[in-house]
């Protein structure tokens, strides 16, 4: 109980500080939007018009992966800048639980993306918005935010041990788009490739949610989205874990 | 004559490293080299999954695009860290000549853009199997050349925007995407809405892809003359208004000292 | 830290006095689990703070003050909610305390505006409302009144003074003199990542009591002269403080012997301008025991 109630507050502090960044707005709907944009002038052209609302769920995923990289990724280091690192160290709670309801809300701001995506699909391309499993739709997007969020805490967790992290984000951003398969099949891709695909939590949850959308199996992919999740915790945990013994013994957890 | 040319190039190159802070190999090849590899390739797999357009069509697009991105953000970078690292003050003092100044500036950025570009080519011809034909190198070169400098005016307008406006990486970051919406990167431009795609047609890039495309299918210089004119004509007006913006900054920060705090 | 022992009871007021960078936050942050001791061993209500380290963030408090440590883009109460959360506040009691605390740091009012627009002495204020948010047992405050106004930080002792009251255990740590001899029960003086003298005020002055300061002004002086009067019997410092074109000596000895004959007569061709001599006061005692 006491777990949920830390995890809602941070959740909800985050979710306040967000809202008045500009450049999470630009990530978050511009930029799904007009990655949107030219996926629907693309899928138009080469007559795939069936799938323009694989192509708006696609791009919103896009954008939700972008958030959890670049905001939760940055995540450890923006404590340490604000000062408010030491005060997560010496709360009483375990360090993956301070920082998991931030990654969360970063995560869940994505969701913005996926909307943005659907109404803007909507309204400017005729995109049908008829989902053929409502609810397992709606069971499988929280269920994905939530495994990304926890995949996004051990992002945070993993690129506060490299110094360079930033460009290590940057650089994370295309290729995962490409090996999920967030908006176009993996059968394009290289047979090697596949075993990174199954690895990474945004292509199962791509597919839980298409397959809910558009039709198919929703439960193997949902299923693997939360095992991976949980997967997550426990890597975090330790990287976690090596960076609080570091900072403390190397006195660097008040640098900036 | 020669001092112009010293504070043209020496002067640039110093700037440059400092400020440009991607220059370490560590953050130089994911950033500069990582990222466009990847673009080329998400753009072209999303192409053949669509069946848009055929594999020729991305790369080229995409691999003059990379350019754009390198030749933008880092001109905006040059100039607008100027303020973040309290230099612009030093720098307007100074008497160099502005024009050399600011055209050093560019010219590392240009050279790094042109590097990018190659590499993108090559990503193209060893990942997608795509070769435009030995014959074509020289003039895609200079076509990219010229696509280069005006998307490095481009950037030097922007970066003269980022001296005065509070948050000048949203308008970098939102023109990088609006361009690869717009200048017929992975859409032909004539699928787009009429409006927009006389937009298109104002800003740079666009006309350096159609020749690129044109030149890669076999195209002499000769042929895309005209449009390499129109791209390098685009940049000219860029550059001329990001010079007499920065000049006009320059004076009414002068005036109303309120250089220092930006 | 070069090795530092001391113990503090139940209930006191301790303080750690001594100049910038003699390692009073080092000290501190090792106690409050931020910063693993290289050798050695700390205990805080019985909990070591390397192997039990939970048990002893359950139990105190810690304010570290500055600009940073606040979450800007948030109101007052909003990082107060969220703190409160964080160290354990039980639900039903948080908006009480948060109320209560913003009471008594006196920023009742004001605590929906955004921390990123407050001042120094407000954001000090919040800090120290955090740091006691959680009714911690003990409560460690690093500098609590540096860089804040007369007023505030007259406001800010009393403060301190009322969590004693309240049966909390306080570690203070400060540069500044009359601070620690106003509100501590005892300090340990801290310099060079060393402990130079501890004890209570009143026994910390006694060590200088029986003894005098000359106060000499001078025009120029060096270290062969120094050497000199350090070695007149009966000296047990010399400080040099530079004011403007002049210095003036502080020249600390033992015993009721009025000494400044023989000091005058060791400062043979320098310019000597005013002189005098006094009793020593806590400050004197300070200074001799951070500049050794």
């Amino acid at each position: 109980m006491r777990t949920l109630r830390l995890i809602r507050a941070g959740f909800v502090a985050n979710l306040k500080m967000l809202g008045t960044s500009s450049f999470f707005l630009l990530t978050s709907t511009v930029q799904p939007v007009i990655f949107a944009t030219i996926a629907f002038y693309m899928f138009r052209t080469g007559g795939r018009s069936g799938t323009l609302l694989y192509a708006a769920l696609g791009a919103g995923m896009m954008g939700i992966w972008s958030t959890t990289l670049f905001a939760s990724g940055g995540m450890i280091q923006w404590q340490r800048w604000q000062g408010t690192l030491e005060l997560g160290v010496a709360a009483p709670a375990p360090l993956p639980l301070v920082y998991f309801p931030f990654s969360l809300a970063n995560t869940v701001t994505g969701a913005y993306a996926l909307a943005a995506t659907l109404v803007w699909g909507r309204i400017l391309f005729g995109v049908p918005l008829h989902l053929v499993h409502p609810w397992l739709f709606f069971l499988a997007l929280p269920a994905t935010l939530l495994s990304l969020g926890l995949f996004g805490l051990l992002l945070g967790s993993s690129f506060i041990l490299y110094r360079h992290a930033n460009a290590l984000a940057n650089l994370l951003e295309y290729p995962v788009w490409i090996a999920s398969g967030l908006i176009f099949s993996l059968s394009v891709l290289p047979g090697w490739s596949r075993p990174i695909s199954w690895i990474l939590p945004p292509t199962w949850g791509a597919r839980a949610l298409r397959d809910a959308a558009i039709g198919g199996a929703v439960w193997g992919p949902l299923g693997m989205t939360l095992l991976l999740g949980l997967a997550s915790i426990g890597a975090s945990a330790i990287s976690l874990g090596w960076f609080e013994r570091r900072a403390r013994r190397d006195a660097t957890l008040s640098l900036t | 004559m020669t001092r112009w040319l010293r504070v043209f190039l020496v002067g640039g190159v110093i700037s440059y490293r400092g400020l440009f802070n991607w220059i370490r190999p560590s953050i130089y090849i994911p950033t500069m080299l990582g990222s466009p590899l990847f673009q080329i390739i998400f753009f072209a797999k999303l192409g053949q999954y669509a069946k848009a357009q055929d594999t020729g069509f991305y790369v080229v697009g995409n691999a003059v695009q990379v350019c754009a991105m390198a030749s933008v953000y880092g001109m905006t970078m040059a100039i607008a860290n100027e303020r973040w690292f309290g230099t612009l003050g030093p720098l307007l003092a100074s008497p160099g000549n502005r024009a050399a100044v600011f055209l050093g500036r560019g010219l590392p950025v240009l050279a790094n853009g042109l590097v990018v570009s190659a590499f993108g080519f090559a990503v193209g011809a060893v990942v997608l199997g795509f070769h435009p034909g030995w014959a074509a190198v020289p003039s895609l070169a200079a076509v990219v050349v010229a696509t280069a400098c005006s998307c490095t005016a481009f950037g030097m307008l922007l970066g003269s925007i980022g001296l005065r406006a509070k948050d000048f990486w949203f308008a970098a970051n939102l023109s990088y995407f609006l361009m690869l919406l717009l200048c017929g990167v992975n859409i032909p431009i004539d699928q787009l809405p009429g409006w927009l795609s006389a937009i298109s047609r104002c800003l740079p890039l666009t006309h350096g892809i159609m020749a690129a495309r044109q030149v890669a299918a076999g195209a002499s210089l000769v042929d895309v003359g005209g449009l390499v004119w129109t791209e390098l004509s685009v940049g000219a007006c860029y550059g001329v208004g990001a010079y007499l913006l920065f000049r006009l900054l320059e004076r009414e920060s002068r005036r109303a000292a309120v250089l220092d705090s930006y | 830290m070069r090795g530092v022992s001391f113990a503090v009871e139940r209930g006191e007021l301790f303080g750690l006095l001594g100049p910038n960078g003699a390692g009073k936050t080092t000290t501190i942050k090792m106690l409050i689990t931020l910063l693993l001791p290289t050798s050695g061993q700390a205990r805080v209500l019985g909990h070591d703070v390397v192997s039990d380290a939970r048990e002893v963030r359950k139990r105190i408090g810690y304010v570290f003050g500055g600009d940073r440590g606040l979450y800007e883009r948030l109101s007052a109460l909003d990082n107060l909610r969220y703190f409160a959360e964080l160290y354990g506040v039980s639900g039903r009691d948080q908006r009480r305390r948060i109320d209560e605390v913003l009471e008594l740091v006196g920023l009742k009012g004001r605590e929906r505006e955004r921390v990123e627009g407050y001042s120094r002495g407000m954001r000090q204020r919040l800090h120290i409302a955090r740091g006691i948010l959680h009714d911690p047992e003990v409560v460690f405050l690093d500098e609590p009144t540096i860089g804040v106004d007369p007023v505030g930080a007259r406001e800010l002792r009393a403060l301190m003074a009322n969590l004693i009251a309240t049966g909390k255990t306080v570690l203070l740590t400060t540069h500044y003199m009359f601070e620690a001899d106003e509100l501590c029960d005892r300090i340990a003086v801290i310099a060079h990542g060393r402990i130079v003298g501890h004890g209570t005020p009143a026994e910390l002055k006694a060590g200088v009591a029986d003894g005098r300061v000359t106060e000499i002004e001078v025009f120029g002086i060096d270290d062969p002269v120094l050497d000199r009067l350090r070695a007149v019997e009966g000296v047990t410092a010399v400080v040099v403080e530079d004011r403007d074109q002049k210095q003036l000596l502080v020249v600390q000895s033992t015993g009721d012997r009025e000494l400044t004959h023989e000091l005058l007569g060791r400062l043979d061709g320098v310019s000597v301008g005013r002189v005098a001599s006094r009793e020593p006061t806590l400050e004197d005692a300070y200074v001799a025991l951070v500049t050794e």
